[in-house]
């Protein structure tokens, strides 16, 4: 299938390599392993607030990984991804106030910040798969949902809002209804009966976090690159052709729709835990967009360049928050620059070159061999 | 839905269109068409353009739902069944506009339609034989966009087979191929009705269709104008006459 890659790279990393993913030679998965190395390292040399916020770009990591999965590998572009990471957040800290106290861990919570999504995604999802949506219509309506899902979230503020012992709190977001429950809590996973709590900010919680992310983008790496994943590129590439074949396209949109959920919503989870508060405002125009745009500047197409797209640009933002309105504004700027320049995207446009480079560079080099062993004669 | 299935092995017509009607705004696409289609045959189908030929297959694919009338494949009502089912059901399409992914190498345009039917380990061996039967052989690694025009009607073909269907619809197989590559795509139909595939061809190759020497059938303003055997056809006066109409 590879013909191209290295043989014997492939044997070791069948399942994670493939024409779906960009990088799949040794120099890709040296600076892989590079990265997981300078990131697993970075609490030797970073300060501890840079730690925290790093939490939280990996952290966004998740949902740029979800969109470039539904978007660019299905072709659903969804402008209300941001919704299932609210929904996912939301849902972790309501079962995580009401049940913590009787269990002591966040193990119940956790999962349901992941399956809430996914039934959420299953019902809007069905509705408009099975109602043969497309293109624009499924964008607007996601963001739609997202806003009206905002809305109510913000119109909370009445004290009659409560889930046990969860009060919704409107505009101000989550918190315990009533002085004996707890505080929204970071991670705390109880296995057997030991406990192990995960403080958002401490160094541990983002080596979880760390560690999460990259088992997450293997795994994705390995189920684009599978059957799955080559019909996935198809209902891409021409839906009405796809179901010519016998495909039922309605019901693998809904499944990677759903997939997507589940991962948006793990990171919704993450955010919760991490600053141990969730609020309306992630239901937002803003953030919505703001994952497009991770993904469309990384490049839709390849999970690692979206995933790329988010760090760096959160990093950015971040840096340039700090510099004040105007340094928003020029970043603003460069991203525009940047899709009129690498409308696929510019790490993948990056990748393309380095990957044309070395290919060149490779045959330079056997062809360079014949020439000097020509003039030694 | 629940009709007797015993029977239909011995249906004579693999296909039966029953006063189908599209309507499109003001437009009747198709207005009334009654067409059979002998199991085992070849079945040419002409028209002048906009005679309702493409829309007549997307109605026989399920892409579009006719406003009135039935679809029969093999003795089934099959009109109200989406798309995939009917491609189960043993039903493959070539549309008009070229149905290959164009970004995708050759290898997988075939993985794609392949995969539905065999296992990964097989598929490189059955995509290997589709290619050599469609003149493609050792194409696997290029990217589609690269072929010729001619190729890529042969791989989109190619890619409707994958599922050996029954009955396989081919929306002009030869628009903007050379004269060599009609002459070759006519002798690959004729190998794959041999080998026992019904198909249905919607042309405008006069000579394809004579050396194709089989059933034909004219549509006009979406509806059965005349059908017999090609000679009969290119005999028929009003034939000539409504061809002359719009050329
Ligand atoms: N999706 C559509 N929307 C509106 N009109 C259509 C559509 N598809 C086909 N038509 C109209 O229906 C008529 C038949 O079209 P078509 O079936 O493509 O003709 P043919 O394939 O015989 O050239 C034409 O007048 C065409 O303009
Ligand atoms: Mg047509």
């Amino acid at each position: 299938m590879n013909t191209s890659s290295g043989s014997k790279l492939d044997k070791y990393l069948g399942p994670l390599n493939g024409p779906q993913t960009m990088g799949r030679r040794l120099p890709f998965w040296l600076g892989f392993l590079v990265v997981i190395a300078l990131l697993a390292l970075a609490p030797e040399y970073l300060r501890r607030y840079d730690i925290i916020n790093f939490s939280n770009f990996l952290i966004s990591g998740f949902l740029a990984l979800s969109l470039s999965l539904i978007w660019g590998y299905c072709g659903i572009l969804s402008l209300g991804q941001a919704a299932f990471f609210g929904i996912g957040g939301y849902a972790y800290g309501i079962v995580a106030l009401n049940l913590l106290n009787l269990h002591g861990n966040t193990d119940v919570a956790f999962i349901a910040g992941i399956i809430v999504p996914v039934i959420f995604a299953a019902i809007i999802g069905g509705i408009m798969f099975y109602a043969r949506l497309r293109g624009v219509y499924i964008a607007i309506l996601m963001l739609v949902v997202s806003l009206l899902i905002g809305m109510f979230m913000r119109q909370t503020a009445d004290p009659s809002y409560t889930l046990g012992e969860a009060y919704l709190g409107g505009m101000n977001g989550l918190r315990p209804a009533s002085a004996s429950a707890p505080l929204l809590p970071s991670l705390i996973f109880g296995i057997g009966d030991s406990v192990i709590e995960l403080d958002g900010r401490s160094v541990s919680f983002y080596y979880f976090v760390l560690g999460l992310l990259t088992i997450t983008y293997l795994g994705l790496r390995c189920l684009v690159n599978s059957s799955y994943g080559y019909i996935l590129v198809g209902c891409r590439e021409n839906p009405d052709r796809t179901e010519t074949f016998g495909y039922d396209v309605r019901l693998i949109q809904l499944s990677v729709f759903c997939l997507a959920a589940a991962i948006a919503g793990l990171s919704g989870v993450l955010y919760t835990a991490w600053g141990t508060y969730i609020h309306p405002d992630g239901f937002g125009v803003g953030p919505n967009i703001l994952v497009v745009i991770w993904v469309a500047v990384g490049g839709r197409k390849d999970l690692g360049c979206a995933l790329i797209g988010a760090l760096v640009l959160e990093w950015a933002s971040l840096r340039l928050v700090s510099e004040g309105e105007i340094a928003l504004l020029v970043l603003g700027a460069i991203l525009v620059f940047a899709m009129l320049l690498a409308p696929r995207g510019l790490a993948i446009t990056l990748a393309d070159y380095f990957n044309k480079a070395e290919l060149l560079l490779r045959a330079r080099l056997s062809t360079g061999n014949g020439v000097s062993r020509k003039n030694e004669e | 839905m629940n009709r007797p299935e015993s029977n239909t092995k011995y249906e004579k017509n693999i296909l039966r269109a029953n006063g189908l009607v599209r309507v499109y705004g003001g437009v009747r696409a198709l207005d009334g068409l009654d067409l059979e289609i002998e199991r085992d045959k070849i079945h040419c189908i002409i028209g002048p353009n906009g005679a309702g030929k493409s829309t007549f297959f997307k109605m026989l694919m399920g892409i579009e739902k006719p406003t009135s009338g039935k679809v029969i494949f093999d003795g089934k009502d099959v009109t109200r069944l989406p798309t995939y089912a009917r491609a189960r059901l043993g039903m493959a399409i070539k549309f008009q506009a070229m149905q290959v992914f164009q970004e995708l190498s050759v290898y997988q345009n075939l993985f794609i339609p392949l995969r539905r039917h065999y296992k990964p380990r097989d598929i490189s061996g059955q995509a290997k034989s589709l290619l050599n039967q469609l003149h493609l052989e050792g194409t696997e690694e290029v990217t589609v966009g690269d072929l010729s025009h001619g190729q890529q009607q042969w791989l989109a073909i190619g890619m409707s087979l994958a599922a050996e269907p029954t009955l396989l619809l081919l929306d002009e197989p030869t628009a903007g191929m050379s004269q060599d590559e009609t002459r070759l795509t006519s002798s690959i139909i004729q190998k794959l009705n041999h080998d026992g595939v019904t198909v249905v061809v919607i042309e405008h190759d006069m000579e394809f269709i004579r050396n194709l020497n089989s059933t034909t059938s004219v549509l006009h303003y979406g509806q059965l104008f005349a059908q017999g055997t090609f000679s009969e056809i290119e005999q028929n006066d009003e034939v000539r006459r409504i061809y002359m109409g719009t050329l």
